[in-house]
């Protein structure tokens, strides 16, 4: 699993830059899961298949809580503590004085924002039903149908917030591409970027670790879906 | 749940393929009562297509009004009902009393979509191809009803395990209508 990262080497790299893991694969995975999991949540609940909407829902659950715990047991970059920073970072990044690999500063709130909303997303949407009582979300039971309803009425305007995120996050990457020639999406795909940050490397996570919070994460999501018990049914 | 819409469709295509789904839309007021859809169902799709006489203005919207609020309620108390028969212990005497408000308003339903009363009218979720496929609409609500009244005479009774069935029965109905015939509707 660990490979010798090319260092610096201008005849290595054919007057290239030197490229260098920034992303590991559960990190990737989780991220492109859950743009296509949000995509196919917006088209199956408004083509009347509210059913793998929830399915879909329970899924994002899963990934939100692996993601979490891969925030602490995972590769430096996946760790919330590697770019979860105040606002003096944020403005030393905006000066051009922060130099690293993985989230920079900014791009780290942009995430916590869209992790957060997503959360809420999914939080609401486990109490919602819809609006003829035929489909409900798993801790719906939990609350009064009044309540279900009114959450659901959160659940749809939480939604336009997650848009305008996504849509920001998406205009980020092409402002980067276009104004500064920066490439955001391949490294999400190949995991790989050229940077020219001479720190330490990428350290990834233990394969194992990875198994485990997945584990645990469809543990959660099962017990979810059974109506939170001894809570629900 | 997917097994019930499977079997209502199945019993559909079969009403559909004695009815003769494609009708042509001028024509299939009246000479399609002939043509050997079930009794029932063939009733109501008479009295979906256009009227002898159209309706006014007044008339379409205190129809859509009612059918507006009768369809609400049904929700209400089919929001009641999953609540109570997905608990450890059904209150049984809100089952009968929710049970008894749908079956009331299944029997209403007859009345709610003649010709004339869609969005061309007035905000609703009635989606046209109710009025273009009366047929495949009639026998659709046409097993609602049956599945509204047989719920409901599950509920009186106290065997849980077939009100749930029931329950089922119906949900399978509202849906297969509503996937075809419901749009999304704010108010």
């Amino acid at each position: 699993m660990p490979r010798q990262l090319p260092q610096r080497d201008e005849a290595l790299n054919d007057g290239k830059r030197p490229q260098q893991r920034v992303w590991d694969l559960p990190v990737r995975l989780v991220h492109w899961l859950l743009a296509g999991l949000i995509a196919f949540s917006w088209w199956s609940v408004h083509n009347q298949h509210t059913d793998w909407h929830i399915w879909s829902g329970v899924t994002i659950l899963t990934l939100l809580l692996f993601r979490l715990m891969w925030g602490v047991v995972g590769s430096s970059t996946a760790r919330f503590a590697s770019f979860v920073s105040g606002p003096r970072q944020v403005v030393r990044y905006l000066r051009g004085e922060w130099t690293g690999i993985g989230h920079t500063p900014l791009g780290a709130l942009s995430i916590i924002a869209l992790f957060l909303v997503i959360a809420v997303q999914v939080g609401l949407g486990l109490f919602a039903e819809d609006e003829d009582g035929l489909y409900a979300g798993p801790l719906a039971g939990l609350v009064s149908a009044d309540t279900s309803d009114r959450i659901r009425d959160f659940h749809e305007l939480n939604f336009n917030i997650l848009l305008g995120l996504i849509g920001l996050h998406v205009a980020a990457i092409l402002y980067y591409r276009l104004v500064h020639g920066k490439k955001l999406t391949k490294p999400m795909i190949t995991g790989r970027a050229e940077v020219d940050f001479t720190g330490p490397p990428m350290r990834p996570g233990k394969w194992w670790a990875a198994l485990v919070c997945l584990a645990i994460a469809v543990a959660i999501g099962g017990w979810v879906v059974a109506g939170a018990p001894p809570f629900g049914t | 749940m997917r097994i019930v819409n499977l079997s209502a469709s199945a019993g559909l295509a079969l009403l559909l393929a004695c009815g003769g789904p494609q009708a042509s839309q001028a024509n299939n007021s009246q000479t399609n009562i002939g043509n050997g859809a079930s009794p029932p169902a063939t009733a109501a799709a008479s009295a979906i297509a256009a009227a002898a006489r159209p309706l006014t203005a007044a008339q379409a919207l205190k129809i859509m009004h009612d059918r507006h609020e009768g369809m609400e309620d049904i929700g209400k108390n089919n929001k009641v009902l999953r609540r109570e028969l997905t608990a450890a212990a059904p209150d049984l005497t809100a089952v009968r009393a929710a049970a008894a408000a749908i079956a009331k308003h299944s029997s209403e339903a007859s009345a709610w979509f003649p010709a004339g009363t869609g969005p061309e009218v007035g905000k609703t979720g009635a989606k046209p191809e109710i009025w273009q496929k009366p047929q495949d609409f009639a026998s659709k609500l046409h097993n609602f009803q049956v599945a509204a009244q047989a719920f409901n005479a599950a509920a009186r009774g106290g065997d849980v395990a077939a009100i749930k069935a029931r329950y089922s029965d119906l949900g399978g109905t509202c849906k297969a209508c509503h996937d075809s015939y419901r749009s999304e509707m704010k108010h």
